[in-house]
């Protein structure tokens, strides 16, 4: 079986250093007075094993802090894992934040080449994309205004239109859908199942269990860094709920 | 390594747009824009050329003018390209930490668009040099390698200091201290011949010309533009070799360093 992602015993440990010396003085004293180092250990995923086949639409839920967004960021390889391996093929495409690397000196237009190419994408590419990233903005009329001057709504609607029409292998979608009106939220979800039925592989972060029921194949539910069930939507749903209405 | 490679070809474009980012921010707002690339060596001739020529006229260059500019515009390349190198990670600590792309694309777009400034601000030199009837000869042509040996070695500090400002946010400040000091000991705006040939330093009797050939690689890249440049000669192949060396070891140890560190700049910025 071919795997677009795969975690195999992927482990995450971030170091908290309360007094981290940030200059060269506060370094040189350490040297001479090694304080009281309260550095405090955090694992933010532990032994994590699953994988995503190709063409699958997969569902991470979990309550915060369990680590779900640890997940994204490794699959988009902004974090290296502690222990274990990721392995992903293809290209993703890291919804990890709408308009990450906008410049709101810019214009829309000119942000539009910016983020594509942050993305990895050649410059005819971008260009090919272009006028289909605005269609779906539904900004054509501000796109030669500097970004400063759009509203938080304009600004998220540029920034998913970038990132959908870019056409990735995987799509990492995390809560992006909590952004913007009930239109557009609709019209991201339509872009999604679009997606799902091109065949392409989707992750989807979120807490709306009801849109992950609809739209997810598989979930992964996470607590704590552990995993807790990996399996059929409606399964690792249920669950979920169950775990959450029957604390302890 | 090859991957690397293989990678930043693939975000060429990203690299571009970031060159002209850079470019586009430092001028937005400015009346002038870009003729500020070109204003502002000018203006540090003059500046030079009044101090050096009629306050204090002791050491007599002829053509001043041009002496100091051929000096102080790569020397400006290399001091832009590295203060801003110091801030390349850290002040994009937004997009290293939602998005992954080839770490090494943010110093090499900064000093590349410094690259781009400084390209425009030879055009003002080679204005210059025909206004102030400068030598234009066949060693002209070894301009580029010069500007490549640069290249090469202000690289290597970029990939260096971008990486030092990761763990050490003072960086930039003792780089701001170390750099004019640097420029003082560069001779830009004086000729080298000024130096001592011999001074005896605790009983040790050292030739300070060579010294600062030797331990200052701008010392001998500035003096080469200076030699094809202005005096219109032959640059001193010993020394230029001896810098293409150094440029590219200090490329080598600052890349080193950098991808010693890269994999965990998104948790440490």
């Amino acid at each position: 079986m071919s795997a677009a992602v795969s975690f195999e015993d992927v482990s995450k440990r971030f170091v908290l250093r309360h007094e981290r010396a940030y200059t060269v003085l506060e370094s040189m004293i350490g040297l001479v007075k090694p304080a009281r180092r309260s550095t405090e250990e955090f694992w933010a995923l532990r032994a994590v094993s699953f994988e995503i086949p190709d063409g699958e639409t997969f569902g991470v839920i979990g309550p915060n802090g369990a680590g779900k967004s640890t997940v994204l960021k490794l699959m988009a390889r902004i974090l290296e894992p502690t222990s274990g391996e990721v392995t992903v093929r293809g290209r993703i495409s890291p919804l990890l934040e709408l308009g990450a690397g906008f410049h709101p000196e810019l214009t829309g237009r000119e942000n539009v080449y910016l983020n594509a190419a942050l993305f990895g994408v050649s410059q005819a590419e971008a260009q090919d994309r272009y006028d289909e990233i605005v269609e779906f903005s539904e900004l054509k009329d501000f796109i030669d205004a500097p970004l400063k001057h759009y509203s938080s709504g304009m600004y998220m609607r540029l920034g998913f239109a970038v990132a959908a029409n870019i056409i990735p292998d995987i799509l990492l979608v995390d809560e992006v859908l909590a952004v913007g009106d009930e239109a557009f939220q609709r019209k991201c979800l339509r872009k999604i199942e679009e997606f799902r039925r091109e065949g392409r592989t989707i992750v989807f972060v979120s807490h709306d269990l009801d849109t992950v029921r609809r739209i997810c194949h598989r979930a992964l539910w996470l607590d704590q860094g552990l995993v807790q069930a990996v399996g059929s939507t409606d399964s690792v749903i249920d669950s979920y709920l169950q775990s959450m209405a029957d604390p302890g | 390594m090859l991957q690397t490679w293989r990678e930043l070809v693939q975000y060429r474009f990203l690299l571009k747009q970031l060159v002209i980012l850079n470019l586009k921010v430092r001028y937005k707002n400015s009346v002038l824009g870009f003729l500020w690339t070109l204003l502002n060596p000018l203006f540090m001739m003059l500046v030079f050329t009044v101090l050096f020529t009629i306050m204090l006229p002791q050491a007599a260059v002829p053509n001043f003018p041009l002496f100091v500019l051929v000096a102080l515009l790569p020397w400006q390349f290399f001091s832009n390209s590295v203060m801003m190198s110091t801030s390349s990670v850290v002040g994009n600590a937004h997009l290293i930490k939602k998005v992954y792309f080839p770490r090494e694309v943010l110093p090499l777009s900064t000093v590349l668009s410094n690259l781009a400034n400084f390209a425009l601000a030879l055009v003002v030199l080679f204005g210059m040099m025909i206004v102030l009837r400068g030598p234009i000869t066949i060693w002209i042509l070894l301009l580029p390698f010069m500007i490549a040996v640069q290249l090469i070695f202000t690289l290597g500090w970029a990939f260096f200091l971008s990486t030092a400002t990761v763990f050490y946010r003072d960086v930039p400040m003792i780089m701001d201290v170390l750099m004019l000091a640097w420029f003082f000991l560069t001779p830009i705006f004086y000729p080298i011949n000024i130096l001592p040939q011999s001074k005896e330093i605790f009983g040790i009797v050292l030739n300070v010309q060579r010294l600062v050939y030797i331990l200052n690689p701008m010392a001998s890249l500035i003096a080469s533009y200076r030699v094809i440049l202005y005096d219109g000669a032959p640059p001193a192949w010993d020394f230029l070799l001896r810098t293409t060396v150094t440029a590219i070891g200090f490329l080598i140890l600052g890349y080193l360093f950098f991808r010693r560190f890269r994999r965990s700049m998104a948790e440490e910025v």
